[in-house]
């Protein structure tokens, strides 16, 4: 029989903040450990390219053009002699630069919007959203491009060109977190306790929202990726001598019969990076997904 | 006259990960031609998955019947092939589900649903089923049933889809109808009325009925015979009167304590019974209901008990019945 | 229904309008104009263009001339081709990128819908371990890369198939793959957790309740239901693929609409990239109006709006 007195609970779950919990989660999701990996050690190297190449970007001997991958050259060389594996450490510093920082202007235009949205309601949500939907019925491939040709520049003027274009997903969620808050009950309870507009979006409604805009970022970075080599590729993102994957690929493109390693390997790479930010994103998201706690 | 039905010794067992859950562990119970039985009990105590055993639903490949017989009328049907047990499901034996709103598919209307046994078993073409279809609908009492009949059942009212799954059930005129827990999602008024016109149709079509219910409120007016089950296990069954008035084992007294009852004055509280229903894992030794029964004696910790004669119609599992002192009976 | 379809087309014109204007606008911000050449003409000569055809006008006469052109069917002359209209080079075009967009997405369909029922049908066996696997892999990486990796294996290595060109059908077997594996991976996740679920319903067991086929269950019950969230998605997935067959045309060189746009921007050709711009907003707002039709029709639950 069960006193009620004397009741000792056995199994204590133990206390874990939704971050805790969640960093366990994702500890035991294998494939996302390994995407996670696979971008540390590809930072690592980006960061660290010149204690591990001695070659540079653009360094050319002509005497080993189109050598296939040897001790000298891990990877073989391109058309002008330039070390295959250099190259793609460097160029592997635009992409991830793109990749992530791309999102601070991301985040920077659609937070505000969707925020404001969200959170006054009314017509001017409805302007704003419908101002979205127009933006999805644009081809936003064709777009960046229109607007990286206006602004022209390189790397920068292609974090913008990403940005102006991207933000629209984040703005559309922020806007339905917050929605979904507004109308839960504690709001009202904080509102009740006297807590002021500002104060409860801070308290309240950012660490909530944060988990799913992580995971939307983490899904946004490989394609900031992928449109910087396309864009590369075409030959209107990042300017030489600024190194690029994108660039390597269309650069070797037209002796491709000749050799191959210098397309493969760049194409390879970009494949990679963003099969790993895939598997990270799917874990992050199973790991911050509050129904799943246990 | 033999049973139309015979349910004998069924066990059904679900392997998971926790361990085997011994859902059904030996049940055996009858149905004659044109009769109505209860099976009674809590939730999860094994009464819908006895039902799923007779129509080979139970699902696979967690779950299995393991052993036992069911014979209908003369035939093992645990023996048959899929292909032969097909065409006893909706043609001999069809079943009323709990929930009409997820048992009802979304996409189809509810003529189509209705008439999709009729195409299979009787092979009437589409139109012909639709007619029927709406003879069934108005047969249950739905309104306007010509138009009715081309409706998608998130159109329909909670009772009304009730009543559109007993149209479905009795489409092909089976012999037998499973009800599980026919009235348990609709409200208290709606439930007297398709409990009545479950009644009246059965008795119009002499169609023998297994009601399914944990509401012991209704035995005693609907039914003929009642099997009280509990942990997977038949604990009594007899005449639903014999039953309802001098129960034998505790459990069923203890459910007919825990009904409110009008016609009696307000004596005492309600009695409910304690504890919870025992982890169908990991069974004690001995009588399953021993934790919560307050008259338990030794020999129920010991050895399960099993049906034990109390007359000829009237049975019940349990060691302290036979040993003469039944303070649970008024 | 119908008012329905009438408020949607007008969403579509408005949209259309949209997407011109800023396109409009973009386009004249983009630095030099259409008579950059390698070497530079003289700046009469390039006043003298610049009048012949209207661009020495003021923009909102610029635009609203463009808009009645467009009224008529009219897209205006392409600056670097002299002697074509827009309209006649986007018409040669179109039917590369069509058959290629076309081609491509019922491939992701077929593929990613019978992958993934399959998967959802036989789950934690091999099949669904490899399903899952693949589409995983396969979502993560654009027609681009997989174009060009394609390439690399089977045209540069392999020798089975030419690296690009239009005309024989050998041609199109590596775009159309390059372009249909996101979309068929997308699709086949999507799929297999619907039918996941479905399966899972209760009015699945109800249909075997009445002794149907397993056949019927499966089709008539099973499959109508777990393909409506792909019906969903299948608007923007083709909508994707055709914004993503500009890359895949640049790289297999075929001369579709993708490499006009691409041309046109290089070339400054204000009218061609209106036209291609425009192209592409309509087809992706099409397949979205086409998707909301169809999803009335298969999920009756939200027809009587």
């Amino acid at each position: 029989m069960v006193s009620s007195t004397n009741t000792t609970i056995v199994n204590e779950r133990p206390h874990h903040t939704l971050w805790g919990d969640a960093w366990i989660r994702l500890r035991r999701n294998k494939l996302a450990m390994a995407g996670g990996i696979f971008i540390i050690v590809l930072t690592l190297a980006a960061i660290f390219a010149p204690l591990i190449t001695p070659y540079s970007f653009a360094h050319q001997d002509l005497n080993a053009i189109l050598e296939n991958p040897s001790s000298k050259h891990w990877l073989g060389t391109d058309g002008l002699g330039r070390d295959v594996f250099a190259r793609l450490l460097y160029g592997a510093r635009t992409s991830l630069a793109v990749g992530i920082f791309a999102q601070l202007i991301v985040i920077g235009i659609g937070l505000p919007i969707g925020a404001v949205a969200g959170y006054a309601g009314g017509r001017l949500d409805n302007a704003l959203m419908r101002f979205v939907d127009v933006m999805y019925g644009f081809p936003d491939l064709l777009l960046v491009i229109l607007l990286k040709a206006i602004l022209g520049g390189g790397i920068y003027q292609l974090f913008l060109a990403i940005g102006l274009v991207a933000w629209v997903n984040i703005a559309r969620l922020i806007r339905g977190q917050i929605l979904a808050i507004k109308s839960r009950e504690f709001v009202s309870a904080a509102h009740a306790m006297g807590g002021m507009g500002p104060y409860i979006t801070w308290r309240h409604l950012l660490p909530n929202s944060l988990g799913p805009i992580i995971v939307s970022i983490t899904f946004n970075i490989p394609r900031a990726i992928f449109t910087e080599a396309a864009l590369s590729f075409i030959g209107i993102g990042v300017r030489p001598p600024t190194p690029s994957w994108g660039t390597m690929i269309s650069d070797g493109y037209a002796v491709i019969f000749a050799s191959w390693y210098q397309v493969f390997f760049p194409a390879l790479a970009i494949a990679l990076l963003m099969i790993a930010f895939t598997f990270l994103g799917d874990g992050l998201r199973d790991a911050l997904d509050p129904k799943m706690r246990r | 006259m033999t049973a139309l039905l015979e349910v004998r010794n069924v066990k059904t067992y679900f392997y998971t990960q926790d361990g085997v859950v011994k859902a059904v562990d030996g049940v055996s119970f009858n149905v004659n031609r044109g009769e109505t039985i209860a099976l009674v009990g809590e939730s999860g105590c094994g009464k819908t998955v006895s039902a799923l055993s007779i129509l080979r639903l139970v699902a696979e490949p967690a779950g299995k019947i393991v052993s036992g017989e069911i014979i209908f009328n003369g035939i093992d049907l645990l023996k048959l092939s899929n292909e032969e047990m097909r065409k006893m499901r909706g043609a001999k034996i069809s079943i009323i589900f709990q929930e009409p709103l997820t048992s009802l598919n979304p996409v189809l209307t509810i003529g189509r649903q209705i008439s999709e046994g009729l195409e299979f078993h009787k092979n009437m073409s589409v139109r012909e089923g639709m007619q029927e279809a709406t003879r069934l609908l108005q047969m249950v009492g739905i309104p306007h049933p010509e138009r009715r009949v081309h409706d998608f059942p998130h159109q329909f009212s909670g009772g009304m889809r009730q009543r559109a799954m007993i149209a479905i059930a009795i489409a092909c005129q089976p012999q037998l109808i499973i009800a599980d827990e026919p009235t348990t999602v609709v409200d208290v008024t709606i439930q007297a009325q398709l409990l009545e016109l479950i009644r009246n149709i059965t008795k119009e079509l002499n169609t023998a009925l297994i009601l399914i219910t944990h509401n012991l409120g209704i035995v005693a007016r609907y039914a003929q015979r009642v099997f009280v089950m509990y942990a997977g296990d038949i604990v009594e069954h007899g005449k639903a009167l014999d039953v309802y008035h001098t129960p034998f084992h505790p459990y069923t007294a203890g459910l007919l304590g825990s009904v409110p009852r009008l016609d009696e004055p307000r004596k005492t509280r309600l009695q409910p019974i304690e504890g919870q229903p025992p982890d169908l894992i990991a069974l004690p030794a001995g009588c399953s209901f021993q934790a919560r029964c307050a008259y338990a004696i030794p020999e129920c910790h010991k050895e399960k008990p099993p049906l034990l004669e109390i007359s000829p119609s009237h049975f019940a599992a349990c060691w302290v019945s036979q040993k003469g002192s039944r303070s649970w009976q008024k | 229904m119908t008012r329905f379809v009438i408020r949607r087309v007008l969403w579509l014109i408005l949209v259309l309008l949209v997407v011109s204007f800023i396109t409009f606008s973009l386009m004249h911000l983009v630095p030099g104009g259409p008579w950059d050449r390698d070497k530079q003409l003289a700046p009469q000569v390039v006043a003298a263009l610049n009048a012949k055809y209207g661009l020495d006008k003021p923009f909102y006469v610029q635009y609203g001339n463009f808009l009645l052109g467009l009224l008529h069917g009219d897209l205006g002359i392409s600056y670097s081709y002299q002697d074509r209209s827009v309209t006649q080079i986007l018409m040669q075009g179109f039917p590369k990128t069509a058959v290629l967009g076309t081609t491509a997405f019922i491939l992701a369909l077929l593929v990613g819908i019978t992958f993934g029922m399959a998967a959802a049908l036989r789950q934690n066996t091999w099949i669904d371990y490899v399903c899952v696997m693949f589409s995983t892999i396969f979502a993560s990486v654009p027609g681009f890369v997989l174009g060009i990796l394609l390439i690399i294996v089977f045209s540069v290595i392999l020798h089975w198939f030419p690296t690009g060109g239009w005309g024989s059908p050998s041609q199109i077997v590596m775009p159309a793959i390059a372009l249909a594996a996101l979309p068929a991976a997308f699709m086949a996740r999507i799929t297999r957790a619907s039918t996941l679920e479905t399966m899972r319903q209760d009015y699945v067991r109800t249909a075997r309740s009445k002794g149907l086929l397993e056949r019927v269950v499966l089709i008539r019950h099973i499959l109508r239901n777990s393909l409506i969230p792909v019906v969903t998605i299948a608007g923007p997935e083709f909508a994707a693929l055709v914004t993503g067959s500009v890359i895949v045309e640049t790289i297999f060189s075929i001369p579709g609409i993708g490499r006009l746009f691409v041309q046109g921007i290089f070339a400054r050709d204000y009218g061609l990239i209106m036209g291609t711009v425009l192209f592409y907003a309509f087809v992706i707002a099409i397949a979205n109006l086409v998707v909301d039709i169809l999803y009335g029709v298969i999920d009756p639950r939200i027809r009587y709006e």
